[in-house]
């Protein structure tokens, strides 16, 4: 009997621990204004004053309906996206596929979270791309290969799509799209893990063309200064294309799979691949501004450009300064977790996601000393 | 004083019969499980690379890779689950020995006594008494490494896809497959299987995952030898509490290791038929009485 209880004990333990996991399916999504922090990062999304590092909400969806003996918990990863009204708008990835609006300034003060503004279900896989807000509408990418083009204005607390661009439709292959779509103001691009980038008229949302880049393009695409736009993909090639027509050549053979969107400032393109290389590619003069440099591991994040140098997360959780020279030193020297999210500069501070460590979150001030955890410590 | 009596092959604990070959193969396990948790990583990374050259050859479905790898570690394992079985099996006759019986009834209360007599027992009839659970140790690093491998082989989140990079072997160009294909049946393979069924979220594999793992721990049961019967007590509880365990974990991980879970137990019976071991009046109502 007592071997039996013992047994029974471990096994009841055991469907505990496993009910309770989620997996992390991808690294926290990272959003900031000035004076809030918001923090996607596994079930619960949270708010987090910048200035005390003390949380002022959190969010972890809607309950669903009946699952047969599982929670079947929300999941958040994807950035943050902030509209002109203040509403935060943070996206399920979990197999729920609920985009949420939630109101900073609506809180529910018994469960200290905000309240919904409007849900948007219609969506067929899981949501990674953070949305594109352009002007009353929001552009959408979903894994399902469909953008979702939402009425921000209508009022709606159950959205409907007012058009759904089938991205799937045009391809036999598997057009997840992972990335926050870029526009020029004509059109959004939009990039697919089935190797594709895509345009779209925003007006008459049309594909106006697509072309393979021979590799899967997670991160999205950057528009620079002379107007062409820039592509990395897991093809280790950086790609040009001319926005209007598609045209496209590869301008930079890189020693890694591009990851992370690029980020243009000025005449410069600063990105990384996943064997650990950083790049700064001068795009007027279409070559290397430095040989690249490499910090010490994989780089899935964008780089965060400052006025007088550029910050860069890093697998190890050791975030690098880089001078206009290419001169590298560590800034933020971590214990313990990973970085895959892009920091950002907000209020004073530079935030920082991590993954596999003892705080989600960490505000370094301008020297790169911590000011705070959150949790704390 | 030094001491100056020389050591004599008399003086030498005198080591029974068959036992250094058991206690060379004990060590043997040890050492290859040791090795395969201290390399896991590398152990994952190899099983990822066999995943993707399978899935290069199958039309890219990733499904039919998991499956065909189940019955690839079948075949290597297909040894070491005989070995298992004549083990049980031994163990199984012991419990009907009369020399055993009587061991039990007169050491019953002294257990330590009770356990050197059953180790000499042993000794004398070249029994391992781990013999039945050393083959299914030597396969846990396979099983634990194959939960990781198949998730981030499968590369439907960005994090297994990152993770994917890190394992490929320089060699697998496999830049134009991502991402694979993860689609089998009506199941994404990278994420926990859910079918909607009268508005109900129906976890169809993981419970398939849980009828195959009753099916195939009762088919696999032998026959209990006594009503005291402690081996057969501990099968009966495990398929009752196995398939539980299962269930969960099926529901909560990526659906392709629930198609390994299903694939290895249909497989498991099928081996356990061909060596005709499989009891299928265990199935039946009532069929333990007869």
């Amino acid at each position: 009997m007592r071997k039996k209880l013992f047994f029974g004990s471990i096994v009841l333990l055991a469907v505990v621990l496993l009910s309770g996991c989620t997996g992390a399916i991808a690294w926290p999504g990272l959003a900031a204004t000035d004076e809030v922090a918001y923090l996607a990062n596994t079930t619960t999304v949270y708010a987090v004053d910048l200035k005390t590092g003390k949380e002022l909400w959190s969010f972890a969806g809607e309950k669903s309906g009946f699952s047969l003996f599982n929670s079947n918990p929300s999941l958040f990863v994807t950035t943050p996206i902030i509209t002109e009204d203040g509403l935060v708008i943070v996206l399920d990835s979990s197999n729920k596929h609920v985009m949420y609006a939630v109101d900073p300034n609506d809180i529910n003060m018994e469960e200290k979270t905000p309240n919904v503004k409007w849900q948007f279900t219609e969506a067929g896989g899981l949501w990674i791309a953070p949305p594109l807000i352009l002007g009353d509408r929001l552009f959408a990418p979903n894994s399902d290969g469909k953008v979702y083009v939402l009425d921000l204005q209508d009022g709606k607390s159950e959205k409907e799509a007012i058009e759904i661009i089938d991205i799937s439709e045009s391809d036999e292959e598997d057009t997840r799209l992972w990335a926050q779509p870029v526009s020029d103001g004509e059109r959004i691009f939009v990039t697919s893990l089935d190797h594709s980038i895509f345009a779209i008229d925003i007006t008459t949302y049309e594909i106006l063309w697509h072309e393979d880049l021979g590799g899967a393009i997670p991160g999205g695409a950057a528009l620079g200064s002379d107007g062409m736009l820039y592509v990395g993909s897991l093809a280790k090639q950086l790609e040009r294309f001319d926005p209007a027509t598609g045209e496209h050549e590869p301008v930079l053979d890189t020693q890694g799979w591009i990851w992370g969107t690029p980020v243009a400032d000025g005449d410069n393109l600063y990105f990384g691949d996943i064997e650990g290389y950083f790049y700064s590619y001068n795009t007027k003069e279409q070559k290397l501004n430095w040989e690249p440099v490499r910090p010490d591991s994989a780089i899935t994040a964008s780089p965060l450009v400052q006025e007088d140098r550029v910050l860069l997360a890093t697998e190890s959780g050791d975030i690098f300064s880089v001078d206009h020279e290419g001169k590298i030193v560590t800034w933020y020297d971590v214990s313990d977790g990973k970085a895959y999210t892009t920091p950002v500069s907000a209020g004073g501070v530079v935030l920082a996601a991590y993954l596999e460590a003892d705080y989600f979150l960490i505000a370094l001030d301008e020297e790169g000393h911590q000011a705070w955890t959150y949790p704390g410590e | 004083m030094k001491n100056t009596t020389p050591k004599t092959q008399a003086q030498r604990p005198e080591l029974p019969q068959g036992f250094s070959r058991e206690t060379l193969k004990t060590v043997a396990v040890i050492a290859v499980l040791v090795l395969a948790f201290t390399n896991f990583s590398e152990v994952i990374d190899f099983l990822v690379n066999i995943l993707i050259f399978i899935y290069q050859f199958v039309g890219e479905s990733f499904g039919i890779a998991i499956i065909l790898l189940t019955i690839l570690i079948r075949l290597i394992t297909w040894p070491l689950n005989a070995q298992q079985m004549k083990g049980a099996k031994a163990m199984q006759d012991m419990q009907n020995d009369k020399e055993w019986q009587a061991i039990q009834k007169k050491y019953a209360k002294d257990r330590e006594k009770l356990a050197q007599e059953q180790m000499r027992v042993y000794r004398e009839k070249g029994i391992n008494p781990f013999g039945s659970c050393l083959p299914t140790l030597i396969q846990f690093p396979i099983l634990f490494a194959l939960i990781p491998s198949i998730t981030y082989a499968i590369g439907s989140t960005p994090l297994s896809i990152l993770k994917l990079s890190n394992s490929l072997y320089s060699f697998q160009d496999v830049a134009a497959l991502v991402p694979l294909n993860s689609k089998f049946l009506w199941m994404d393979l990278g994420l926990p299987e859910r079918t909607l069924l009268f508005g109900l979220s129906i976890p169809i594999l993981a419970l398939t995952v849980a009828l195959t793992t009753y099916v195939q721990t009762k088919l696999t049961m032998p026959p209990a030898a006594n009503p005291n019967d402690q081996a057969a007590a501990t099968s009966k509880m495990m398929s009752i509490y196995m398939p539980i365990m299962l269930y969960f974990f099926s529901v909560n991980y990526a659906s392709g290791l629930s198609v390994y879970f299903v694939a290895s137990n249909i497989l498991s019976i099928v081996q356990y038929a061909l060596m005709g071991k499989v009891n299928w009046r265990n199935l039946l109502p009532g069929g333990k009485k007869s």
